[in-house]
């Protein structure tokens, strides 16, 4: 086996695989290892820090969850009260302007069934009146004077006149 | 037909010798060197390329893997792991490279050499004790006691720790340099089989070699594993004393 029997090259293997992993070394732990091992430690550092951040974030956000909540159920409260006092208000205000109309209604029914009573009574007044004048004239006409067929017409038309005089002069004196 | 071990032998390239002692440059060293450049390369690729909070595919591998060994660290060493997390990068890398390099044909995996793995192995093996030595003192002898052991058992356990201790280095080299010998012979002889036999039949074990060379990929990358991690748990215990 040439690895046993070639001793002459044993020496040479030794030296110049010894001399050259300690170059290697050399090499690699001043410009190979250093920067990357940084580079791993940065961003282990920087994970680690966005986890924290993140988790802080969350922790935050929840807190404001939280209180969004509750100032939701405040204002719904809020909200509710204020459309039951609403809802309260135009009850009793529908209910006052109902009652309201209900007795203007009323007033007006009452107004107007006086006046009708007034305006009869005063017109059955006027009509008795006028009636006991036409009926006075009429019998006054009848009594005086021979009624001529021709007469009649003219008799009657006269005691309109009178009538009417008489209530003109009425209306005037009224 | 060539002897499937003929492609292990070592030729110099580059004829070079320090006080007597032959360093030549041969195709082992080149192989390594090309391995360790393109992983040297790939990683200046990520740094120079810009290093991104959002990181590209090549910057995501890059730190996959060294997030990897930085697992690897901490959980074989503990929490002074990371004191030690620049010399076990360099080392799965470097291991990484030598035994992937090795794969491409007419290349060398000088992991395959036992004097290589075990260099590294009685390397890690001293640094272990001087770990031991330096953080604990003289109680670092108390490595050779298993704790709960009865006074009675301790000069027989004394010996069988010392023996495994020492096993450790060897352990760790053999396994490797056998993993990667093996599965280079096996590509060999396979690949031999296929030249010598006519096409009709040569096709059937060229196919294998296709196979065992994806096989021998993931063996590359788990020998490098195996050899860091066991190197990890080595200094953990001797940080940790049992």
């Amino acid at each position: 086996m040439p690895q046993f029997e070639q001793v002459s090259v044993f020496s040479s293997l030794i030296f110049w695989s010894l001399i050259s992993f300690g170059l290697l070394l050399f090499l690699l732990k001043k410009y190979a290892f250093p920067p990357i091992l940084e580079m791993l430690e940065a961003r282990e550092k920087k994970i680690r820090g966005d986890i924290d951040g993140a988790e802080e974030l969350k922790k935050q956000a929840e807190e404001m969850k939280k209180e969004f909540e509750k100032q939701l159920a405040t204002a719904r409260e809020k909200a509710e009260t204020i459309i039951h006092l609403a809802h309260e208000d135009a009850k009793k205000q529908t209910e006052k302007s109902l009652a309201d109309t209900q007795a203007k209604v009323k007033q007006m029914q009452r107004e107007a069934e006086h006046e009708i009573t007034s305006s009869r009574n005063k017109l059955l007044a006027e009509i008795r009146s006028y009636t006991a004048t036409l009926t006075i004239a009429s019998t006054e006409k009848i009594l005086n004077r021979t009624i001529e067929e021709n007469d009649k017409k003219r008799l009657v038309d006269e005691s309109i006149e009178e009538v009417i005089k008489e209530l003109e002069k009425t209306h005037a004196s009224s | 037909m060539e002897s499937p071990l003929h492609h292990f032998e070592l030729h110099p390239i580059i004829h070079l010798s320090i006080g007597g002692l032959d360093l030549s440059i041969n195709k082992a060293v080149i192989a390594m060197w090309i391995g360790m450049a393109i992983v040297f390369g790939l990683f200046m690729l990520v740094v120079r390329g810009g290093l991104s909070m959002v990181p590209g595919k090549i910057q995501s591998i890059a730190e996959i893997s060294l997030e990897f060994i930085k697992g690897m660290v901490k959980e074989f060493i503990g929490d002074e792991g990371m004191k030690y997390f620049n010399f076990v990068g360099s080392l799965f890398f470097f291991m990484v490279c030598c035994n992937l390099i090795g794969l491409i044909p007419g290349s060398y995996t000088i992991t395959s050499q036992l004097v290589v793995t075990g260099a590294f192995a009685i390397c890690i093996f001293i640094m272990t004790l001087v770990i031991g030595f330096s953080k604990h003192g003289g109680h670092f002898f108390s490595i050779l006691v298993p704790p709960g052991v009865p006074k009675l058992m301790i000069p027989f356990m004394v010996p069988i720790e010392v023996i495994s201790m020492i096993a450790r280095p060897i352990s760790l080299s053999v396994r490797l340099f056998a993993n990667m010998t093996a599965g280079h012979t096996v590509l060999a002889v396979l690949f031999g089989l296929a030249m010598s036999a006519p096409v009709w039949l040569g096709w059937l074990p060229f196919g294998f070699t296709v196979i065992i060379n994806g096989l021998e990929m993931a063996i590359a990358l788990i020998q490098a594993y195996i050899f860091t991690t066991l190197t990890c748990v080595y200094i953990g215990d001797v940080i940790k004393l049992h």
